[in-house]
Formats: structure tokens, C-alpha cells, sequence
């Protein structure tokens, strides 16, 4: 087997804390809370959990926009936590991040064809409007538009221009983190489907952040689920769809909505967070090869 | 050309422009105007009441000075120490303001201390420090003019880019490798300079009525020049033998200042996304 491509160790990531200026405690939130994960060569990982679990800050620790407070992240097999902007710089072109709110991710000062070329720019590297132009139509867009600005875009079509940017420097390594929450639902197919094409033209890996599972089973070769700034179950994306093992993945499952309204749905558990605040010595077992369960 | 379309639409904001931009036209043709000479007086002519359609239509001041000729003269005077001012504090202001945001941390707090600092010394009496220590040169006054606005467009500017800061392109600038100087002026600036443009309509009104204020007390642009503020000071000493020589240059810092303030408060709603949509 070859080696991951990004390997993250023990990462933890906390906000708050300290004093306010009349002595008081302010509260301590660990957003991420000693997670750890892996993403091979040109694979998909699904990072999956509710709201405020922690996903999009495992995202940008892991990208190092933000500094970690613990854990070591090891990309293309060399150690990025604690390197300093420039050492960075070179590695940035490596490893990208898609936001999820389409609208706050694009400059809306800015035409479109510059924020797609600014990478390039940044980087010294030929940002001539042709190579503009190519990145435009590798996503779905008319490099026509290249001089308009972002207010005149639809959603999916600013996803588009973000995902323009985001390969530009041809990475390795995506970071998307719910790229379609914000979309209409026939519009996520599509993106989707782009994530897909240029995953297998130019192969990429991703981390895929969802709040649901519905299209991670599509996208994922495998699924990590977070619950409270831990990871709670992780495995082959079959595995878990077949046999989940922590309840809080069941009860995403069983929240899928079915396509097939004669289908049987699966009985739904309510599933009480607050109930099940994974303990602090839990720790993983693996159930089956690959296929590991936070055990309570 | 939207930006005429809407201004026509408004009366109020129209009349603003109007009147700017007649004050403005007035100011750079007046060589061209065929009026006397405003530093010039004639002895015979002395405190020369109004005659709309004779040599002096507003009359003359104490020495025999055409009163028109010096307003008009004067404006040239007071709108580009007026306007200097407002573009050097505009531009210090905005910049450190975008620097005490985005970089936080020690420098942001050395800056608001600062401002705090200034805060608290009424700007006239920051201004006659200055001018007084310096002396009244037009540099010094568009100096010190400028000097008590730039915390105007520091605090404001600061704000905007707090939550600037938190949006997903700049995190995402961040993310391709951009340095903190090309975040701030490619990013940052250009989605600020909407709300500094707003402040310097308020700015502009306020420093013609500053630098009138100190003309009136003589730290202004030194006579024989004309200029307002001193045309007020000069006149008021016959306010009651020639009520012309002081209410006419009142007349003028009224109107420019009324102007200004119509201009600028559409110009706010112009560029507000709130009042913006609605329409
Ligand atoms: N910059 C921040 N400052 C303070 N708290 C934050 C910050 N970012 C995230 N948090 C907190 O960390 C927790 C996890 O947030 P987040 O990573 O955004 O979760 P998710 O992406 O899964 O919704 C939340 O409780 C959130 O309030
Ligand atoms: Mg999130």
C-alpha cells in the first residue's frame, strides 16, 4: 500500500478561554478534539456530523489557516504544523480549500477571470487569459464571463469560480467543505458531478465535509463521522452504510431521505447529542479491517 | 451612468450636486470671470453698499475690495486646502484603519489608543497647537486639517474590516498564499472604499467650516489672500455699517457646507445595499 498523502495525528483545536477584562472565565469550546485521520492519493473522504461539530475547523487546521493546538499534520509526507508563511507558501499550491457559502467566498469587488488568475499570480506562474480560459472551461464555465463580477453569477455558477481557483495551481489535495449545503438541489447533482470529472482528470483527493450522508456514498470511497469535535466511527464507505456501528452514524443514516417512497424506511432512533458527549478516555477499536468505532 | 439616473431621481440629492459643481466651476474659471482684482482695493470705493447691477454687485469691504471677487477667489483657497485635507486624512486614515483591522493584535491597539488619545483633546484647540507651533503656512493648514480627520475613517474603516476579515475570501486568500499586503489592498481596500467615500463627504463639510474657523482667528492662509473665514473675521468689526462684508462670505460657507452635507447623505443611501435593493 503507498502512503497517504495527508496524515493528520492528535489534531486539537480549541476557542475561547482565558479572562475577560473583569476576571471572569470565558468558556472553553474544543472545536476539534484530538481527531485523526488519513487521505490516500486521489481518494475521497467523506468528514460527516451535524452542525457545529467541528468540521469546517478540522478543515482549516488541517490546511493550516489556522494554527493547530496540538497533533501533527504530515502532507506529502513531510510535517506542515509549525512552518512558518514561507516555508508554506511552496506547499499552499498543493493543497486547496472550496468554502461553503458560494456568495461570502468570492471578492465581490473583483471580476471573476482575476480572482480565478490570483493564484496563479500569487505564485508566479503563467496566468495568461488562456490559461484563465482553460481553467473556466475545465468547470463548466464560459470564459466569455471572465470579465463580469460576482453579483451577476448564479450559485452553482460562483461554486464553479471557486472550484476554477481552487485547481488552478494543481493540487493535490482539496479541502471542500459543504460545497453544495448552499446550492438549490438540482444544482448539486451538477457540482457533484464536477467534483467527480476532475477528480479522475487530474486526481485530486478530497475531503469531503457534509452534514449528511446522502452524497457521500456517492462521492466517498470512505466516511469519517464527527460528533462533538471527535471522530466517533470511521471506515469504507460500504462498511459503514452496511453495518454502523456508533449510534450517532445510525441515526444519520436513518436520515436520508429516501428516493423510493414505497421503499421501507429505516426505523429512525432519535439520537440524543447532549446524551452522548463521547468520553474523554474513549478510545477506537477497530470492528473490522479498516472499519473503527469510538467505543464508550 | 446609473450613478446620474438615480442622483436625478432624487431632488435633494440633485440640489447637492448642483450646487458643488457650480462651486466647484466657479472656483477653477474665476481668471476668467472678468472680476477685479480681489487683493486690489481703491480708496474712493470704501464699504461700497450692494448694487446687483452696477461695479460691485455685493458691494466692497473696508479697503475698497470687490466683495464677489474675494468669495469667488477665496473659494479657489478653501476648496483645495478644504479638499487636500480631506484626501491626505482620508487616505492616512483609511490606511491605518485596514491595518489595525486586518493585522490586530499590538499594532491595532497601539492605533486605537491613539485615536482614543485624540479623542479626548478638542480638535480646535489639537489644530491651534499646531498651526501656532508651525506657523500659518497652506501646508501646515492642510496638515493639521487632516491630521483631526483621519481617526474619522480609522475607526470606521477598522470596523468594516473586522467582519471583512471573517469572510470566506479572505480566509481563501490566505489559502492560495497571498501576503497580508496583497489581502489588504486587493482584497480589503476596494470592499472599503465605499464607506470611506462616505465619510469624506462628512469630512469635506466639516473642514470648510474648520478652515474657515481658523482663518476667523488668523492660522489660516495669510492675507492679502482672501479667504472666508478671514473675510468674517475682517467684517464683522462693521457689522452694523456694512452688514454686506460679513454676511455674504457666510452666505457662501453656508451654501458649499449645505451642498456638501444634501450630496454626501444621498451619496450614503446611494451606495447602502440595503436602501440599494429596495429600489
Ligand atoms: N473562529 C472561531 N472562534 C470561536 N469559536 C469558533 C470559531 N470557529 C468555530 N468555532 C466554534 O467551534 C465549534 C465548531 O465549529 P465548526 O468547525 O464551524 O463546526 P461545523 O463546521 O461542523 O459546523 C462551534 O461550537 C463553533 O462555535
Ligand atoms: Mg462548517
Amino acid at each position: 500500500m503507498s502512503d497517504p498523502l495527508i496524515e493528520v495525528r492528535g489534531l486539537r483545536r480549541s476557542y475561547g478561554g482565558g479572562r475577560t477584562l473583569l476576571g471572569a472565565e470565558k468558556p472553553v469550546t474544543h472545536a476539534v478534539n484530538d481527531i485523526s485521520f488519513h487521505v490516500m492519493p486521489g481518494e475521497t473522504l467523506g468528514l460527516v456530523g451535524e452542525s457545529g461539530s467541528g468540521k469546517s475547523t478540522a478543515g482549516r487546521v488541517t490546511l493550516q489557516l489556522e494554527p493547530a493546538d496540538e497533533g501533527s499534520i504530515r502532507f506529502e509526507g513531510r510535517e506542515i504544523t509549525g512552518l512558518g508563511a514561507r516555508e508554506m507558501k511552496p506547499l499552499r499550491a498543493r493543497m486547496q480549500m472550496i468554502f461553503q457559502d458560494p456568495y461570502s467566498a468570492l471578492n465581490p469587488r473583483m471580476k471573476v477571470g482575476a480572482f480565478v488568475a490570483e493564484p496563479l499570480v500569487v505564485h508566479k506562474q503563467d496566468a495568461h487569459p488562456d490559461r484563465v480560459a482553460e481553467l473556466f472551461r475545465m468547470t463548466g464555465l464560459d470564459p466569455a464571463f471572465m470579465s463580469r463580477y460576482p453579483h451577476e453569477f448564479s450559485g452553482g455558477q460562483r461554486q464553479r469560480i471557486n472550484i476554477a481557483r481552487a485547481i488552478a495551481l494543481n493540487p493535490s489535495f482539496i479541502v471542500a467543505d459543504e460545497p453544495i449545503t448552499a446550492l438549490d438541489v438540482s444544482i448539486q447533482a451538477q457540482i457533484v458531478n464536477l467534483f467527480q470529472d476532475l477528480q479522475d482528470r487530474l486526481g485530486l483527493a478530497y475531503l469531503f465535509i457534509a452534514h449528511d450522508l446522502s452524497m457521500v456514498r456517492y462521492l466517498c470511497q470512505r466516511v469519517a463521522v464527527m460528533l462533538r469535535g471527535r471522530i466517533v466511527e470511521t471506515g469504507p464507505v460500504e462498511q459503514i452504510f452496511a453495518d454502523p456501528r456508533h449510534p450517532y452514524t445510525r441515526s444519520l443514516l436513518a436520515a436520508i431521505p429516501v428516493p423510493d417512497p414505497d421503499r421501507p424506511r429505516p426505523k429512525r432512533e432519535i439520537f440524543d447529542v447532549s446524551a452522548n458527549i463521547p468520553a474523554r478516555e474513549a478510545a477506537m477499536a477497530e470492528v473490522a479491517p479498516g472499519h473503527f468505532v469510538l467505543q464508550p | 451612468m446609473t450613478f446620474f439616473k438615480e442622483l436625478a431621481r432624487s431632488k435633494v440629492g440633485m440640489a447637492g450636486f448642483v450646487i458643488l459643481v457650480l462651486f466647484v466651476a466657479v472656483a477653477v474659471l474665476a481668471p476668467w470671470l472678468g472680476l477685479e482684482d480681489p487683493t486690489r482695493g481703491s480708496l474712493r470705493a470704501r464699504m461700497v453698499p450692494p448694487d446687483w447691477w452696477g461695479p460691485h454687485p455685493l458691494g466692497t469691504d473696508e479697503v475698497g475690495r470687490d466683495i464677489l471677487s474675494r468669495i469667488v477667489y477665496g473659494s479657489r483657497i478653501t476648496l483645495m486646502v478644504a479638499g487636500a485635507a480631506v484626501v491626505a486624512g482620508g487616505i492616512v486614515g483609511t490606511f491605518l484603519g485596514i491595518l489595525a483591522g486586518y493585522a490586530g493584535g499590538i499594532t491595532d491597539r497601539i492605533l486605537m489608543r491613539l485615536v482614543d488619545i485624540q479623542l479626548a483633546i478638542p480638535l480646535m484647540m489639537l489644530a491651534l497647537l499646531v498651526v501656532a507651533a508651525l506657523g500659518p503656512s497652506m501646508v501646515n493648514v492642510v496638515a493639521v486639517l487632516a491630521l483631526t480627520s483621519w481617526i474619522r475613517y480609522a475607526r470606521i474603516i477598522r470596523g468594516q474590516v473586522l467582519s471583512l476579515r471573517e469572510r470566506e475570501f479572505v480566509q481563501s486568500a490566505r489559502a492560495i498564499g497571498a501576503s497580508g499586503w496583497r489581502i489588504m489592498l486587493r482584497h480589503i481596500l476596494p470592499n472599503v472604499l465605499t464607506p470611506a467615500l462616505v465619510v469624506a463627504t462628512l469630512e469635506l463639510a466639516r473642514i470648510i467650516v474648520m478652515d474657515a474657523a481658523l482663518s476667523f482667528l488668523g492660522l489660516g492662509v495669510q492675507p492679502p489672500n482672501p479667504s472666508w473665514g478671514r473675510m468674517l473675521a475682517d467684517g464683522r468689526t462693521y457689522i452694523s455699517t456694512a452688514w454686506w462684508a460679513v454676511t455674504f462670505p457666510g452666505v457662501a460657507i453656508m451654501l458649499t457646507v449645505l451642498g456638501v452635507n444634501l450630496f454626501g447623505d444621498w451619496l450614503r443611501d446611494y451606495f447602502d445595499p440595503k436602501t440599494r435593493s429596495a429600489r
